[in-house]
Order: C-alpha cells, then sequence, then structure tokens
C-alpha cells in the first residue's frame, strides 16, 4: 500500500505546504484603499452639507418592526427637493455581517440604520462615523433649525459616544408597565405606583387566579431595565451616572437594593408566574396579551406592534410610569425612562458623506416624521408630529401621554449595550426571576459583569455626562 | 456451510489476513506512463479540487489562525499584533471556560449515546429477527427504519424550534402530558430554563435528531456482512447480544469510529441547537457553547481578534477529540485488521 500512494503523497502533501505560503500575502484586510469621493456641490442653506445635486445615496436599513419604506418616503421628499439625486434603500436584517466587509474594505454605505440583535456594537466603530451636530444645526425641509423641533436632550443621550454626536436615534421609544385598561377596570384595580402597592396588588391578582408579573427567557433583562431605572428615579441622576461609568459598587447604591428587595418580595410571594426562564419570549407576552394569565409587564413601547397579532380582543394596552420605591422620590413625578432608538450612522469613509446627513435631515423634517408616525404607530424624535389623537391607539396615546408629562425629565442609559452585557446579564436575570438565586446574589452577580467590563482596557471607556 | 468456509484455512483467523503486497516495480510503471492523458486528468481530478480547497479551507483557516494574535475588531482595516493577549484573555475567562465544558461533556456523553442507540437499532432491523430461518430483522423493519430517519430529514433548527416547543414550561406537551398524568410538580416546569435539566434537554434533543441517520449508516455497514458469519454464529449458540458485541462491532468497527468522530466535531460545535434552544447561553451559562461565545465576541461585542482566537481553540478541541478516538480504538485493538475475503 504504502509503496504506491508515496508518489502521489509527498507530491499532494508538497503543493500543500507551498500554497499554504500564499494567502498569508493577501488576507481580508488587504483592501482599505477608501472609494473616490462624489464631487462635492457648493453648500449653501438649501444645501447645508454641500451634497452633490446628482448621483445616488446608498442607504442600508434595519429591516424590522419598523420596515424600511419610512426611509422610501423620506427618499422621496428628497428627491423632490434635488431631482437628480436618488436614494437606494437596501434592506437588511443583519447589519453587523453584511457590512462588516464594507467597513474593512473602507466602502462603507452612506448611510445605515444600525439596529437590530445583530447591529454593530457603536464602541468598535464610533471612530469611522461623522459627528452628526451638523444635522441638528441645519434646518429642516420647513425652514425651521432641527435642533428646536426634535427631543435634543434624548437624542444627545442615546447618541453621544465620547463627546461626538455618532447616532441619530429616530423612534422615541416610551418604558413602561404596560397593562389592560378594560381588565383594570372591570376589576376595579388600579395600576401601582410604588413596588410595595405591587405587592399588594400581587395579592388581588391572586385572588382572582392570575399572577401580577411574568417573564419569557430572552427578555428578563427587561425586569433588570424596570429596576435600574426605579433606581434611578428614586435617588436621582447620580444612580444613573454610577452606572454608566462602571462603578464597583453601583449595583450596592441603596435605591438598586431597595428595588431588587421589591422585586423578589414579589416573586417570593408566589406573583411572578414561574417557568419563564424555560419560555420563548414572544410565548410568554402572548400569555399577557392573550391569555390575561399576568396583569402587568414591563417593556418598551414596541410591545404594541410585537404583539398585535396577539393581543385579545378590546385590551386596550395601557402604560403606566414604572414603579418607585417610596411615594417621594428625589425624581420629579412623572420622570421617564424614554429612549430615542433606531441609531441611524453616516460612516466618514462614506461615498456620499453630505448625502447621507441629507437622508437624515429629509427624515426629521415633519412631512417624513407624521409619515412615520401615522403607518409604524411609533412616536419619532420629531415633536408634534405624532398621528391625530382619534387615530392613535391606546398604546400609542399613553406613549404620548406619558411624554408629555415628563417634560424635559427624560433619562436613558447605554452602559449595557455599549459594553454588549446583555448577553451575561440575561443569565443572573432568569435565574433571578424564576426564583433560584436571592436579591443579593443577583446584583453579586450583575457586579460581577460590570466589573469585568470595567477591567477590560481594549476598549474605549464611555464618556458620562 | 461454515464460517471456514468463507476464510482462509482454519489455522489462520480472518483477523490476521494481510493486506495482499504489491510488487515494487509497479511505483516505477507509474512515473513512466505521465502521459498528457494523465497530466490533464491529474489536474481536473486533482488540481482543480487542490486549489478550490485552499481558497476555501486553507487560507481562511492560517488567516484565522494570524488574526487570533491581533487585535483586529472586524470593522477597520487597521490592527496591530498583541501576542498571545488574546489566548490569555479568553483561557482566563470564566464564561468562555464554561463554553469549553459544556463542549467536552457534548462531544463525551452524546456521540456515545446515538452510537449505542443507533447500533442497538440497526442491529434489531437487520439481524434481530427471528431466531429461525433466514437471519433477518425485526418484523416490520422497513416501517422503523424509515420513521426512525425521519428526525434526520428535519433541519437542525426546525427540530431546536420544534423542541423548544414542546418543552415549554406552560403550553408545551411535555409538561401538558406529566401534569395529566398526575405529576403536579411539572407544572410550569421549565425544562431548559432550569439548571438542572437544561443541559440534558438539549442532549436529547440532538439524539433524538442524530439516531435515525447514524442507524441507516450502521444498517448500510451491518448488511456488508455476508448473513452466512450470523448464521455461523447463531449454529455455534451465539445469542443476540453475543452476536452484537462478538460479531457486528468488531466487523463495523471502522463505521463506528468515523461515526464518532462527525458526532464529536458535530458536539464540539452543537451551534443550531444551543442557539434554536436556549440563545442566552441557558440558565448560569449551563448550554453555552464555545460557537454561540464566538459569535457575539465578533458581530456584537466586535472582537474578531478574540473570536479567531476562540476558533482557534475549537478547532484544537476537535483535533484532540479525534486523536483520543484513534488511540482509544487502536488501544483497544483496531488496529488488527479484519478482512472477510
Amino acid at each position: 500500500m504504502e509503496n504506491t500512494s508515496f508518489g502521489r503523497r509527498t507530491l499532494l502533501t508538497g503543493s500543500l505546504a507551498a500554497a499554504a505560503l500564499v494567502p498569508l500575502a493577501s488576507c481580508a484586510t488587504g483592501g482599505g484603499s477608501s472609494s473616490p469621493k462624489a464631487s462635492a456641490g457648493a453648500s449653501s442653506a438649501d444645501n447645508p452639507f454641500g451634497m452633490a445635486t446628482s448621483g445616488t445615496i446608498d442607504a442600508v436599513i434595519f429591516n424590522g418592526g419598523y420596515k424600511t419604506d419610512y426611509v422610501d418616503f423620506a427618499g422621496t421628499q428628497l428627491t423632490k427637493k434635488f431631482p437628480g439625486v436618488t436614494v437606494k434603500v437596501s434592506p437588511s436584517t443583519q447589519i453587523a455581517q453584511e457590512l462588516q466587509p464594507r467597513f474593512v474594505g473602507g466602502n462603507p454605505p452612506d448611510i445605515v440604520d444600525n439596529s437590530g440583535a445583530g447591529a454593530i456594537g457603536m464602541s468598535t466603530i464610533v471612530d469611522q462615523l461623522e459627528d452628526l451636530t451638523s444635522v441638528l444645526n441645519a434646518n429642516n425641509y420647513e425652514g425651521k433649525k432641527i435642533s428646536d423641533t426634535v427631543f435634543e436632550s434624548a437624542i444627545k443621550a442615546a447618541g453621544t459616544y465620547n463627546g461626538k454626536l455618532a447616532a441619530m436615534n429616530y423612534a422615541m421609544t416610551v418604558y413602561a408597565f404596560w397593562y389592560s385598561a378594560s381588565l383594570f377596570k372591570a376589576n376595579n384595580w388600579t395600576p401601582p405606583k410604588t413596588w410595595a402597592e405591587a405587592l399588594d396588588l400581587g395579592a388581588k391578582a391572586k385572588a382572582a387566579g392570575k399572577y401580577l408579573l411574568l417573564f419569557g427567557k430572552e427578555a428578563a433583562s427587561y425586569y433588570l431595565t424596570t429596576l435600574i431605572a426605579s433606581a434611578i428615579m428614586e435617588g436621582g441622576d447620580d444612580v444613573r451616572k454610577n452606572f454608566e461609568s462602571l462603578k464597583p459598587d453601583c449595583y450596592s447604591q441603596p435605591t438598586v437594593v431597595a428595588a431588587f428587595k421589591g422585586l423578589e418580595a414579589i416573586i417570593k410571594a408566589g406573583y411572578m408566574k414561574p417557568g419563564g426562564s424555560g419560555t420563548q419570549f414572544t410565548a410568554a407576552q402572548a400569555q399577557w396579551s392573550n391569555g390575561q394569565e399576568a396583569l402587568l409587564y414591563p417593556s418598551g413601547g414596541w410591545i404594541e406592534n410585537e404583539m398585535k397579532s396577539q393581543t385579545k380582543a378590546d385590551f386596550q394596552m395601557t402604560g403606566a410610569n414604572e414603579f418607585t420605591i417610596s411615594s417621594s422620590p428625589k425624581m420629579p413625578a412623572g420622570s421617564l425612562h424614554a429612549e430615542a432608538g433606531e441609531p441611524f450612522i453616516v460612516p466618514s469613509k462614506g461615498k456620499n458623506v453630505p448625502g447621507g446627513k441629507e437622508v437624515l435631515r429629509a427624515m426629521l423634517s415633519k412631512d417624513a416624521a407624521t409619515n412615520f408616525a401615522t403607518t409604524r404607530l411609533a412616536l419619532t424624535v420629531v415633536k408634534g408630529a405624532a398621528p391625530a389623537e382619534s387615530a392613535m391607539s391606546t398604546a400609542l396615546k399613553s406613549q404620548s401621554d406619558l411624554l408629555t408629562k415628563a417634560g424635559d425629565n427624560t433619562f436613558s442609559w447605554k452602559f449595557i449595550t455599549y459594553y454588549g452585557l446583555n448577553k451575561e446579564n440575561l443569565v443572573v436575570m432568569n435565574s433571578f426571576l424564576e426564583g433560584q438565586m436571592s436579591a443579593d446574589d443577583a446584583r453579586k452577580g450583575l457586579q460581577a459583569i460590570v466589573d469585568k467590563a470595567a477591567a477590560d482596557t481594549s476598549k474605549p471607556k464611555l464618556q458620562v455626562s | 456451510m461454515s464460517a471456514a468456509a468463507y476464510g482462509p484455512p482454519a489455522s489462520t483467523p480472518p483477523e490476521l489476513v494481510a493486506p495482499p503486497r504489491t510488487e515494487p516495480s509497479r511505483a516505477r510503471r507509474w512515473r513512466r506512463n505521465f502521459t498528457f492523458d494523465k497530466i490533464s486528468l491529474f489536474l481536473v481530478f486533482l488540481g482543480i479540487p487542490l486549489a478550490l480547497y485552499i481558497t476555501f479551507v486553507v487560507s481562511p483557516l492560517i488567516q484565522a489562525v494570524s488574526y487570533s494574535f491581533t487585535d483586529w475588531s472586524g470593522f477597520s482595516p487597521n490592527f496591530k499584533p498583541v501576542g498571545f493577549e488574546n489566548y490569555v484573555k479568553i483561557l482566563s475567562d470564566d464564561t468562555f471556560l464554561k463554553a469549553i465544558r459544556n463542549n467536552a461533556l457534548l462531544a463525551v456523553v452524546v456521540p456515545l449515546i446515538i452510537i449505542v442507540l443507533s447500533l442497538a437499532l440497526a442491529t434489531m432491523v437487520t439481524v434481530g429477527g427471528a431466531s429461525t430461518g433466514q437471519v433477518r430483522g425485526i418484523r416490520g423493519a422497513g416501517f422503523y427504519r424509515v420513521i426512525s430517519f425521519f428526525p434526520y430529514a428535519v433541519p437542525a433548527i426546525i427540530t431546536g424550534i420544534m423542541w423548544n416547543l414542546i418543552f415549554d414550561p406552560s403550553s408545551g406537551l411535555v409538561n401538558g402530558i406529566l401534569t395529566g398524568i398526575g405529576f403536579s410538580n411539572f407544572k410550569s416546569f421549565p425544562w431548559l430554563g432550569n439548571i438542572r435539566t437544561a443541559m440534558p434537554t438539549m442532549m436529547f434533543v440532538i439524539i433524538w435528531g442524530f439516531v435515525g441517520f447514524y442507524m441507516v449508516l450502521f444498517i448500510a455497514a451491518i448488511k456488508g456482512i455476508p448473513a452466512e458469519i450470523f448464521e455461523a454464529a447463531r449454529i455455534d449458540g451465539a445469542g443476540r447480544l453475543r452476536t452484537a458485541w462478538s460479531i457486528t462491532l468488531p466487523l463495523i468497527r471502522e463505521n463506528v469510529q468515523t461515526a464518532y468522530i462527525y458526532l464529536g466535531i458535530m458536539a464540539i460545535d452543537a451551534f443550531v441547537y444551543a442557539q434554536a434552544l436556549n440563545p442566552q447561553g441557558g440558565p448560569e451559562n449551563s448550554t453555552l457553547t464555545m460557537s454561540q461565545e464566538l459569535l457575539s465576541t465578533a458581530f456584537q461585542k466586535g472582537e474578531f481578534g478574540v473570536a479567531c482566537a476562540m476558533g482557534v481553540v475549537m478547532g484544537l478541541m476537535t483535533l484532540l477529540f479525534a486523536a483520543i478516538v484513534f488511540s482509544v480504538n487502536r488501544a483497544t485493538g483496531g488496529k488488527d485488521r479484519i478482512t472477510l475475503a
């Protein structure tokens, strides 16, 4: 056997070894030569970014709950203003996987909606993005300064990375405890304001054969979101800053401890539906919205759209402020965890950077924003672009009401997404919500995750403001 | 009819027959015959596959290894070498170590159970039938063969999603049946959310998906054994278990080894099942696999250098697994060639 195959074998091995050396010279990052920029046009009040008045703008948009045609609409508005320019919208569900080679190759799109589960981590690409402050300073298509017509503080809170406005978040998300107004009315219940009131309501729910709360395994972190919001409302903005700067004792702050104890009491009393750590999250949410097995569910405002096909008729989904710890929290009444979401980014190496900014300008103008609100049943960062009250669902109306009530007292944080902690947090939260872990151990586990991120020197730290 | 009629004289047992030696002049003759025909054939059937293999397998492999020594984020053309820093980082990271242990556990348990089960099933449907007359499988063997192959025809992701629903704590079939027959403790029991049951549940789903395929593989191997050998064993008084252990298993040893290695490679990956059943890694990361950790490190955390190092560790683990299987097979006597000629 060996004699006959000897010649072939050595030949094969030899050619393999020789060939193995070749690709070392040509690796995936060999590209990098940036493609030629589109010739810029002259900038004027009407064309603030100096976009070339002919050509195309390459937009890659996350194709999620909001679809992508609202960007098409903005593109049409843009083409009306600049007839020579068209916006090419490419939908994508896996932004990171799809765009990774384009960022490496130096030919990224002109504008990207970097959203969804497959979004690119902001800390990874923030150096390659344009500062979008110029968009806020420009006038919209109605001739008003954009920064005056939007929730500027929310935009800056969500989109500022290391002092640079690197992302323009378009949708406005309100976080709340959601409930069925019809069910509450029928039973004469009122949405609780504090964790203690929630515990009382839990007893009533049990008497009615229902649970107070439930959770699903991929969304166990929604409860962490509401606990952090609760702690911030109770203890003020310093609580938020300690989280953002990954302080070694951020989960030991007194209001955080109290919020965790509040939820633990509910779990221990058996008012949290067991089995959530093994339930797919939309299935769990349907147990709330369709089965009405639990009264309340903490989530962002997307919940209505997400559960649309699985919501009981006449559910009247309504949002209530997240719980505080005492009846006299440090932050004013009505303070709200509200976040600008759907981050749009403009890569600096794109062929048509002014074009990317121009798309944002069109989107932040009244027509496009109203179109988004009316067709997507969600709010944008543009003020006063909500649809008429009669066209609003109960959930959208309560989002709008909560925002109005909060005024300037909105807050949000980004340490979890920036450092990519959600996946690890979920592990701890699932055990905690299932009742397998005490509140103190859960806080310790979460703190360990923060400590690990704080010790990791490979990434620039978030500047806290 | 006896075993002797099918082998060399009774003095030499079949195990000891060496492969026929070839005469030394063949090598020279082969070289002399380097005609155009042969060279073109060589180019088409060796050159092209080799080129494809080098482009799509070898070169990415080498790239991955070289990136594993850099701090490449994956999203910029710039990176600098960091030596073994990435390896130090992942090998001191509790989460990744947990994932390694999970994969090791999968690689030990899953192939073993699948092979034992599929061998048992294969034996049943080929030689496990009536003990009189011709050697054959149990009644309805064809039917069992078809239905046990079904799970393999279902794509892995569908298998995962389906079992995810079957194990659902509130509305799943499993808890429904268990509570229905009186085990009220299983009301809302989270099979995939309990630290003790999550991993066994995942293993069960993987095993369910693969047993049918390996059964068919082993059936093909067993069918390659002349029926007379089984008949002879039977005449000599061997029962079904003895036949399976002393006749079938030694004769299909190579197939079992191959199956073991394939299954081990699958278990060290196990990505689809883990991602479908517990995308977040399961309770206390008890079902987290290296491939899941690699994906989130690369695309969510933007640390391609570290992710490449994870990939290299996965590759090395696979090689190590194959080496262990080979040496165990050799040590237990697999090196003695068995021929039926």
